[in-house]
């Protein structure tokens, strides 16, 4: 997976949401151990500070823990994991909501387009294929 | 804790101001961008930090004293230009500064060249610009100093090797140790960034973190330069 | 740190002299079996053996004096060029963020320059003993030296020695004094903001003018004022010439404290490389 930085948000918060989706999509598993900061903040190419900062987060929310001695690991705490996942979830649709609120779909309307595009009737679907 | 220190710094060349009152602290443990146009002074502030000109008034101070042989001695300067010898080979360039700062890394010089491709045996002046500038990043940052002084450390390097230059600098520097990197292009840099200076007119304009800019103005560190300093 | 800095001065430098010097040495011997082949008695009648010869010799005497020359003039201009070129150009850059003070930097080239002259005069004399050589018994040469010592001696009541050591001491205060305003000089240049070399060349012009013009009014308001012969009643030849040595050694040391302190104080406090 590789880390992206986008141009215009804070850059802790978008690493932070980086791992998240590491942490959700199994590329990290529950109990697995990090990288140290300073090979992670090489690997997306960001500042040591940063990184720090967004592992201090995590910490916070609880997807990651740290020992003492040993680094910092996943949590093994699957439900943790579920709720960043829905809330994930819940934000991702959010943002889907507001951006057809902007082409001027009413709420019916874009359930009634979600159904067509999940059977594959949207037309330039058909095209493509 | 301070590595760095600037009051009521300012430097003339006869009647023209390049560097007027400029306060300004630098803790420890930071990669900073000194941002502006060109000729706005980013130069001039690197070289009185590297006690390569001399304040016309105020004072600089790296860790508490005045440029000097002990300030040197922990400070890694880049200038903006190559001031390598053509006849020496990079191994010739290596020695001289193995025996000029004792905290000089030889092996970590000699990795990266070889991680560059470059020869350790072949003369500067048959290499090309870009090369000759990797070559003076590689014997600053194989300095454990306490203080970078980079003037424009990307300027004429591929991106590939603009990569390897900053993972070099994120990954170099000690805990202790900061990073001030002047450049223009920010665009390129602004992800190992903690915090800018953005400098005009010898002024210093604007100090805060790389996140502060991007969660105040909704904007990158880039974006927000392009549209201060707009011409 | 100053050992250092010699170290790499005379590694930056050697690489100039070394092969020229290797050339006058090849010359040397080249022109000296030339000699002994083509025109044996040269010292005493200066007649080739043959027109063949006559153009060989003629050849490598140019070239001999030219070798000569070209070492003479390098030596003058690396001493310029190292000081100007590595400390005042993009080399600076690096040469003052070394941790070194600078009159360490003002003293490694100093004694590289001086060094070099002084190695240059040594080959020149070396060169020319092998050219001669043969052509004088050294018995004799050692009879006339010892005579010599003898006769001033007897004549003056003194050792030849002291006006030996107070000459050669004479003459490395000016070499030293020559070199330094030449740093001054360009030192000088820095301080003007475009066309620094053709300021360091006015400096230098500009300052030789002055210390003549000085000398001159010493030279001829001296006599005036002074009665010479009250100065001088009482003293003979040799006090008159001894006192001649050691004044010019004095001012010239003046003049090396001078220049030195105008070089380091630019190099300190206006130090602006371009």
């Amino acid at each position: 997976m590789k880390w992206y930085i986008d141009s215009d948000r804070p850059i802790y918060k978008q690493l932070v949401e980086q791992i998240e989706l590491r942490i959700i999509s199994g590329v990290y598993s529950p109990g697995d151990k990090l990288s140290s900061v300073r090979d992670l903040a090489m690997d997306a190419g960001v500042n040591p500070n940063t990184m720090q900062k967004a592992l201090a987060e995590l910490e916070r929310m609880d997807l990651v823990f740290a020992q003492r001695t040993s680094g910092r690991y996943i949590t093994e705490d699957k439900k943790v994991i579920d709720e960043v996942k829905k809330a994930l979830a819940f934000r991702e649709i959010e943002q889907f909501f507001e951006k057809m609120k902007l082409l001027g779909f009413g709420k019916e309307e874009i359930l009634t387009l979600i159904k067509k595009v999940e059977e594959g009737e949207n037309s330039n679907d058909n095209t493509k294929r | 804790m301070i590595i760095l220190s600037a009051k009521n710094l300012t430097k003339s060349f006869g009647k023209k101001i390049a560097l007027s009152n400029v306060n300004v602290e630098i803790p420890r443990g930071r990669i900073i961008g000194l941002l502006g146009p060109n000729g706005s002074g980013k130069s001039t502030f690197l070289k009185l930090a590297t006690g390569l000109l001399v304040p016309t008034e105020g004072e600089i101070t790296i860790d508490g004293a005045i440029p000097g042989v002990e300030t040197k001695a922990k400070t890694s300067y880049l200038a903006e230009r190559t001031y390598l010898n053509g006849w020496m080979r990079a191994e010739d360039i290596i020695a001289f500064f193995e025996d000029f700062y004792e905290d000089f890394n030889r092996i970590k010089a000699e990795n990266m060249l070889k991680e560059l491709n470059i020869n350790p045996s072949d003369r500067l002046k048959t290499m090309s610009k870009g090369t000759k500038e990797k070559v003076q990043l590689i014997l600053i940052m194989s300095r454990s100093a306490e203080l970078y002084l980079l003037d424009e450390p990307i300027g004429g390097v591929d991106p590939a090797a603009r990569d390897y230059i900053l993972n070099t600098i994120i990954t170099n520097y000690k805990e202790n140790a900061s990073v001030i990197i002047s450049t223009h292009l920010i665009a390129d840099i602004e992800q190992v960034l903690d915090d800018i200076v953005f400098i005009s007119k010898g002024e210093i304009t604007m100090t805060s973190t790389v996140d502060e800019i991007r969660e105040k103005y909704n904007k990158s560190v880039d974006g927000l330069f392009r549209e201060v300093f707009k011409c | 740190m100053l050992g250092k800095l010699f170290k790499h001065e005379v590694k930056a430098t050697g690489r100039t002299f070394l092969p020229m010097y290797g050339a006058l040495l090849i010359l040397t011997i080249f022109t000296k079996m030339a000699l002994t082949i083509g025109a044996p008695d040269f010292f005493t009648d200066d007649i080739a053996t043959g027109p063949v010869a006559e153009v060989i010799l003629g050849i490598t005497f140019t070239l001999y004096v030219i070798v000569i020359t070209a070492l003479c003039v390098m030596t003058f201009v690396v001493i310029i060029q190292r000081f100007y070129k590595n400390l005042f150009t993009d080399e600076g850059y690096l040469m003052f963020s070394l941790p070194v003070k600078t009159w360490e930097l003002i003293l490694s080239k100093l004694l590289v320059g001086l060094m070099w002259s002084v190695v240059c005069c040594l080959m020149l004399v070396i060169s020319i003993f092998i050219l001669s050589f043969g052509s004088f018994s050294m018995m004799e040469v050692v009879q006339d030296i010892n005579m010599a010592y003898t006769d001033f001696n007897t004549q003056f009541g003194m050792s030849l020695n002291i006006i030996l050591f107070e000459l050669f001491l004479c003459m490395l205060v000016s070499a030293i004094s020559s070199i330094l305003l030449i740093y001054a000089s360009i030192s000088i240049g820095q301080l003007f903001n475009q066309h620094r070399v053709l300021a360091s060349f006015g400096a230098y012009i500009v300052i030789t003018i002055v210390l003549q013009i000085i000398v001159s009014i010493i030279l001829v308001a001296v006599p005036l004022l002074a009665n010479l012969d009250i100065l001088f009643s009482g003293i003979d030849g040799i006090k008159a010439a001894q006192w001649f040595i050691n004044g010019t050694t004095l001012i010239n040391l003046a003049l090396c404290v001078m220049f030195y302190f105008c070089t380091q104080y630019i190099m300190e406090k206006h130090l602006n490389l371009e």
